[in-house]
């Protein structure tokens, strides 16, 4: 009697969840992940013979499975409080702030990065009258690393070698200017309204003066970032501010990519996928910003990652015209089409983990 | 078609449940062969013609023997049909090796095949080969039902990973054998928890191994955490699958005979190799060992015997010299234990643990070296003679963050949970119906949060490889 009720109580529980799994509507996209899931896979006889078939159902099946995110919790919890794993993932929690362990330095990938940097100064800059400058973002490993006891990256020697390889341009070292609590907590970025002194120190760097009193405003929506997916922990999601002056509400953002006017802070995209999108339109190759209220003909160039998104709008007031590439979209070698270097000033501005992923500048 | 996967846990086996205990008796053991043939095939499309065929070989040859008992000619199709079972499990399996190694000596070019493996060749190869020799010898009779032979050789439960069921043990069975609840239940708890020592406990490792094996800094001290690592998680992955495929045995009414009995506990080489991978340690003593006779015989062929046995254990694992050395590696130590060094070891526990612990340390990662110069590799690298660093942060970081996991598998590869349990479960069994409830309920809830956590691992991981595959 005993067993019976043992076996049909931990089957009907099995065979519930198996049935659901039968017939759950497939989702389109995971939101925690940012990435499409994959779909019912075609069948077809030839794709039965070779095992691809089998290969896509299983994807599919992983994908598809019910409370995916709430398995991906337990999983989570599981492994970093009961086995006391120190990250899940990559990823780890520490002082309720989420990081990623960027580790180990991948020596070839940031040489290969130093080599398309120096392509583009090479190529177009070098003749020019253009003033260049370099400043490098750590990685949330950077303050982190040390007190959870997790591995990092050697960030002096990144440092020398950034003026090393990038001799050609002055150094500006703002890690001083940075702390933890600059970055958001489920999220790689920094927080745009925590950075106005790193954008002041950089503008003063190239001999510019930021003008106009800024204004903190805060979107009233949850923003969970790229590491509260990954993680898949219990978090709570961040709220996301930005900054503006008059210079930002005059500024004329034009989106070479899609050829089209945009605006500076897009709030509607806070609730997309990619919230961090909401600066700048986020992932473009070629945007430029014109400040009608410019009292300077000082003109920017600036070669960011995403963290410049964030960081150039605080730069407006300071130039009369603005120009961001984004050379993981845009090819290097293809920059002097749509560009002229004549005694602006020139900005390289990556993260550490861009450059440890060097391979992704074209 | 892994065990510790969604597909398999969510679709094919609820399917195959339903069905097989939706159906009468009589088509019970086609429900097993049908369903094992879409596992098969569903990693192997092309392959299990081949399984149908060896299948074959098995059924046609099996009732030949019985007719042909007394007759000189019974031999021979016993021979012929081993010769074509060993024929293609060496033309899938070790072809290129022999290749290779015509190639080195004689300084030629031939072209490898670079033909894939057949999931579960060795496994069910071994079981027609001892099915026939049982039949030859008068042990069973034939099976006349080509579907019961094919529910044998080719059940899912054992076909890629074993245990190496013998015919003769589960013969009654496939005619006539009985479903409890109880014994249902004892399969569901057998299945989940070697689904959770896979899942939760092998796939953990062998993040740390796969770690160790792609650093750029190695040290002398992660060179031995690997090798701790290794040997839980080889244990555990392969402990585990039997676990599993005793279990759902047992679901569908099948007694699977034990595959390991606590290894790690070994007061020598000879214990251990009665405790680690038993149903082929029997399988070589019953049908190579025995044989070519035993140890009653002169002491040269003894040495012999031996040798034999161990080369071809070590062969049957994969087809690299480093297995061969490992096999060979085991004839010399328990040979070595044959002489007053085997009663030294009996008197002196501590000093015998140590030695075992520290051979099978050795042993698995010269198994698990890809080649020759690999395992050169490594042994200058646990020896600190491969020109690195004792220690490093890296070392000490993954020491941290897998020293919970290394504990927990260190302690559940010995008896210590299963006694304690069985204490509890004794005395609480004892008393009172409302503490036997209790103890239902715990069971219920024991299995049910086990499949919940290794099916979280799976929906969030994707490392997942059954090491025992590649055999």
């Amino acid at each position: 009697m005993k067993s019976k009720i043992q076996v049909i109580f931990v089957t009907a529980v099995f065979l519930a969840l198996a049935v659901w799994a039968w017939f759950k509507p497939a989702d389109d996209i995971s939101d925690s992940e940012l990435r499409k899931l994959a779909q019912f896979p075609e069948v077809k006889a030839e794709k039965i013979f070779n095992g691809q078939f089998m290969s896509e159902f299983e994807t599919y099946a992983l994908d598809q499975f019910p409370m995916r995110d709430e398995f991906r919790t337990v999983k989570a919890v599981v492994y970093l409080y009961a086995f006391r794993q120190l990250d899940n993932n990559g990823i780890y929690v520490e002082n309720g702030y989420a990081a990623k362990m960027e580790y180990p330095l991948d020596e070839e990938a940031e040489s290969y990065a130093f080599g398309r940097i120096q392509n583009v100064y090479n190529k177009f800059i070098a003749d020019s009258n253009a003033n260049c400058y370099i400043a490098i973002i750590p990685d949330k490993n950077y303050f982190l690393a040390k007190e959870h006891g997790a591995l990092s990256l050697d960030y002096d020697r990144i440092f020398n070698d950034v003026k090393k390889e990038a001799s050609f341009a002055q150094y500006v070292d703002i890690t001083g200017l940075l702390s933890i609590e600059d970055y958001y907590r489920t999220d790689t970025h920094w927080d745009q309204s925590c950075i106005t002194d790193v954008a002041e120190y950089l503008a003063q760097s190239m001999g510019t003066e930021l003008e106009g009193t800024n204004t903190v405003k805060t979107i009233d929506a949850p923003f969970y970032g790229v590491y509260y997916g990954q993680a898949a922990l219990p978090m709570k999601p961040d709220t996301v501010n930005y900054v503006t002056n008059d210079a930002i509400e005059a500024a004329q953002v034009f989106d070479w990519q899609n050829s089209k006017p945009i605006p500076v802070y897009d709030e509607a995209k806070i609730y997309e996928r990619s919230p961090y999108d909401l600066f700048l339109g986020g992932s473009l190759s070629m945007i430029t910003i014109d400040n009608p209220l410019a009292t300077t003909d000082k003109e920017l160039v600036v070669f960011r990652d995403s963290f410049g998104s964030s960081l150039v709008p605080l730069m407006i007031s300071g130039y009369k015209k603005i120009t961001v590439l984004d050379i993981r979209y845009l090819p290097g070698d293809r920059i002097g089409s749509f560009v002229e270097f004549d005694n602006q000033d020139v900005l390289f501005l990556y993260s550490t983990a861009v450059l440890n992923n060097g391979k992704t500048l074209k | 078609m892994l065990f510790s996967s969604i597909p398999f846990l969510f679709y094919f086996f609820p399917i195959v449940l339903i069905c097989y205990f939706a159906v009468p008796r009589v088509a019970k053991n086609a429900v097993l062969f049908l369903s094992s043939l879409v596992f098969y095939a569903w990693g192997e499309p092309r392959y299990v013609l081949i399984m149908l065929a060896s299948i074959l070989v098995g059924y046609i040859a099996g009732i030949l023997i019985e007719k042909l008992k007394g007759k000189k000619s019974q031999k021979v199709v016993l021979g012929v049909a081993i010769a074509m079972c060993i024929a293609a499990l060496g033309y899938f399996k070790y072809v290129d090796f022999f290749i290779t190694n015509f190639n080195a000596v004689t300084h030629l070019s031939v072209p490898l095949l670079r033909i894939a493996l057949p999931i579960g060749i060795s496994f069910y190869s071994f079981q027609i080969i001892s099915y026939l020799v049982d039949v030859y010898r008068g042990e069973t009779t034939a099976q006349k039902n080509f579907i019961k032979l094919g529910a044998y050789v080719a059940l899912f439960a054992q076909l890629i990973a074993g245990p190496i069921v013998r015919y003769s043990d589960i013969a009654k069975q496939l005619t006539d054998r009985k479903h409890s609840f109880e014994q249902i239940f004892q399969g569901i708890k057998r299945f989940i928890i070697g689904l959770s020592k896979k899942i939760l406990i092998a796939n953990v490792l062998g993040e740390l191994v796969d770690v160790f094996r792609k650093t750029s800094e190695p040290t002398v001290g992660f060179y031995w955490i690997y090798a701790v690592a290794f040997s839980l998680h080889l244990y555990f992955d392969f402990s585990g699958y039997s676990d599993m495929a005793i279990g759902i045995g047992r679901i569908f009414g099948f007694d699977f005979p034990e595959n390991f009995n606590y290894p790690f506990i070994s007061g020598s080489i000879t214990e251990f190799w009665r405790r680690w991978h038993m149903s082929l340690g029997s399988w070589f003593r019953d049908y190579v060992y025995i044989p070519l006779g035993g140890n009653r015989v002169n002491k040269i062929k003894w040495i012999r015997n031996i040798l034999v046995v161990w080369m071809l254990t070590g062969f049957w694992h994969g087809a690299e010299w480093t297995f061969i050395i490992w096999g060979l590696l085991f004839a010399l130590l328990l040979m070595i234990e044959k002489t007053p060094f085997g009663g030294f070891l009996k008197k002196c526990k501590p000093v015998a643990h140590i030695y075992v612990t520290m051979i099978i340390l050795l042993s698995f990662v010269l198994f698990n070296s890809g080649g020759v110069s690999q395992m050169v590799g490594d042994f200058k690298g646990l020896f600190g003679a491969a020109g690195i660093a004792g220690w490093n942060a890296q070392t000490g970081y993954y020491l941290r963050s897998y020293a919970i996991v290394i504990l927990i598998a260190a302690i559940g590869a010995t008896p210590l949970p299963t006694k304690l349990i069985t204490m509890l479960q004794s005395k609480m069994l004892g008393t009172d119906k409302a503490t036997i409830a209790v103890w239902s309920i715990l069971e219920i809830v024991f299995v049910l949060g086990l499949l919940i956590i290794c099916t979280a691992f799976l929906v969030d991981g994707s490392f997942n490889p059954f090491l025992y595959f590649r055999f």
